[in-house]
């Protein structure tokens, strides 16, 4: 297992060498996508392995901490990054609210039932927000979006490193409350072992409701930055959703690090697909491959996760 | 068995053939508008059922949207380029979804349980992403016509094929859930080691189930594609697909042919109110449908019926043993 990431680690660095020569920005544009995506995708790491639900709504909360930013924006004519406190506590809010009222109830029952749950959440979620604000996109005309950078002849887009700083404080964080904090060590005891952490005294509601609700918080941070760089519309999380469970899938459960490292492979190699002429269609492809690969590998290896 | 069950079983008899009747008189008596409902009800009913006889097995597919689009687009293909004559379409979209569906499974039902789940649920929009951007075959993203439809469109004849096709999806989900099928289904939902230690070659059979009934999503698709002459990528690979049917077989009851049938019907004739009163919203009513159920009432309907016959009888008898 070592000797793998070694050679996986020592594999990387000649590629990322080649995209670099052939398109510097490819390289660049992939770990801005790979910082949105760890960014969405280790909050649902998170529930996955401590809670041990997989949230098929997580995308369409992220969708409706957007739309509550940019519904502050509008509203209150300010920059919607002032929304990102008020909005990061309304989806902590309704993170406590719908794991104590849905989630809880099922969390000790079969899976398929809290799939089947959370996809309906996740179809509430679209069409309550499908109802109010209609599917028409919206984005609002920032400009220090498309704030850009120069480096010898090359020049790209710098305003999305904000989601890959994003990523790397959120990892950062969540790694501390796991190690550091007393509630974060129950949580990890919970991940690793219910029965055990249940009959040593923690409270599993409690820290299940808190996890959840840290992680529909993250959410909301990053749905506000996503909302001033993207258009925004009922569907645009589904996607997310998607794109995160493959991760969290190749990552395995409870592996928050290489979540961040396949970010980085789904970021880069979507935009080397995306710098090829004519193919860029077929990026949205990758995550799929990812999942099919990850399952392949999975099965053949005997284990099941 | 006794006497009072053998009666109320010819009561159901007795109800299923004024129903089926019913439905197949159903032309002679009403006005177009009621028959596309009916066709419509129809298409969810076997979409519903279809998703059942898979979850009988414990394996949740979310591709009802996936396959139902890529069995339309095989029919309007398969029309366009080799003449393939509109009804047979319907066979080789059946055909040629399982086969796809049959791929999938025996690489994504290795690992199973939210893995399989989540790979389906991304199966509609692979297929649409990939329909998307063929553009040059598909059409792209404003899809295609199909050069000619089953029975020119004819109202009474399509819903007749439909009504044909209903019927053996009940007949094979039924088979299903008699035959031998059943037993070893069931066995491996409730306790995959037991089954695998009985004998029971879990992985083939899944496979197996897992091609008929998603091509039974790609000859819906197929049939739908039929009546109303085009697909398009967002049309035809629509999550609400995958939605509406499984808020109707959950409302009606997992597990058997007539939960879903029942949850078709009630929802099929709300839903079609509903759209009258709230046209973009009222699909919020199926997400909430299948929370709610999921939370208070996950054996459905008639499940919850079943239910409360049987503890009836079980207090009348007094005997224990039956359930």
């Amino acid at each position: 297992m070592k000797r793998l990431r070694v050679a996986l680690a020592a594999g990387a660095v000649p590629i990322a060498l080649v995209i670099f020569l052939w398109r510097p920005t490819a390289l660049i544009y992939g770990l801005q996508r790979a910082g949105l995506y760890a960014s969405i995708a280790l909050p649902m790491a998170l529930v996955l392995g401590i809670v041990h639900i997989v949230n098929l709504a997580h995308g369409e909360l992220l969708m409706v901490a957007a739309y509550l930013s940019y519904a502050g924006a509008r509203a209150f004519g300010i920059d919607p990054l002032f929304a990102l406190l008020p909005t990061t506590i309304v989806m902590c809010a309704l993170g406590v609210l719908l794991y104590r009222l849905t989630i809880s109830r099922t969390v000790d029952g079969p899976e398929l039932n809290q799939l089947i749950l959370t996809f309906g959440i996740a179809m509430v979620f679209g069409q309550t927000v499908n109802l109010i604000a209609t599917s028409q996109p919206r984005k609002l005309g920032l400009e220090y979006v498309s704030a850009s950078a120069t480096v010898g002849e090359i020049s790209f887009g710098t305003y999305d490193f904000v989601f890959v700083a994003l990523a790397l404080l959120s990892f950062s964080a969540l790694h501390l409350f796991l190690k550091r904090t007393r509630l974060g060590q129950a949580a990890t005891a919970l991940g690793q072992n219910p029965r055990g952490a249940r009959i040593v005294g923690i409270d599993v509601q409690r820290t299940y409701t808190i996890v959840f609700a840290l992680s529909v918080g993250l959410l909301g941070i990053v749905g506000t930055f996503f909302m001033t760089r993207f258009s925004i519309f009922p569907t645009v999380g589904g996607s997310y959703s998607m794109r995160s469970f493959a991760l969290v899938a190749m990552a395995g459960i409870g592996n928050l690090p290489m979540v961040v490292v396949g970010s980085v492979v789904l970021g880069v190699a979507e935009a080397v697909i995306q710098a090829i002429p004519g193919a860029g269609g077929w990026a949205p492809l990758v995550f799929f491959a990812l999942i099919i690969l990850t399952i392949l590998v999975r099965s053949f290896r005997g284990g099941r996760a | 068995m006794n006497r009072a069950t053998t009666g109320a079983s010819r009561r159901v008899i007795a109800i299923c053939i004024a129903a089926a009747v019913l439905t197949a008189g159903f032309p002679l008596f009403a006005g177009p508008y009621a028959q596309t409902i009916a066709r419509s009800i129809l298409t969810y009913m076997m979409l519903a059922i279809s998703w059942d006889m898979l979850i009988r097995s414990g394996q949740l597919s979310f591709g009802i949207a996936g396959f139902f689009g890529l069995g339309g687009y095989t029919a309007a293909i398969t029309a366009k380029y080799l003449g393939v004559p509109p009804i047979l379409t319907l066979l080789v979209a059946a055909l040629v979804v399982g086969l796809v569906a049959a791929l999938i499974g025996m690489v994504v039902l290795r690992l199973r349980g939210m893995y399989f789940a989540i790979v389906t649920l991304a199966l509609a929009e692979i297929f649409r992403i990939v329909m998307h951007n063929w553009s040059g075959f598909t059409g792209g993203a404003s899809g295609m016509l199909l050069p000619r439809t089953a029975f020119n469109g004819d109202s009474t004849a399509t819903y007749a094929m439909m009504l044909v096709m209903t019927a053996v999806v009940i007949a094979l989900s039924e088979w299903f859930r008699r035959g031998r099928v059943h037993y070893a289904l069931t066995a491996i939902r409730d306790n995959e080691i037991g089954a695998m230690s009985a004998g029971i070659d879990i992985y083939r059979y899944l496979i197996v189930v897992f091609a008929v009934t998603s091509a039974i999503q790609g000859a819906v698709g197929a049939g739908y594609a039929q009546l109303f002459g085009f697909v398009t990528p967002e049309s035809s690979f629509n999550v609400n697909v995958t939605l509406v049917p499984l808020a109707m077989a959950l409302l009606g009851g997992m597990y058997g042919t007539w939960g879903p049938v029942v949850g078709t019907v009630l929802l099929g004739v709300l839903g079609e109110y509903l759209k009258l009163i709230v046209p973009y919203g009222h699909l919020l009513v199926y997400g909430i449908i299948i929370v709610l159920v999921i939370l208070g009432m996950p054996a459905g309907i008639v499940g919850t019926v079943q239910r409360s016959f049987k503890n009836g009888r079980r207090s009348r008898v007094a005997a224990g043993g039956v359930e």
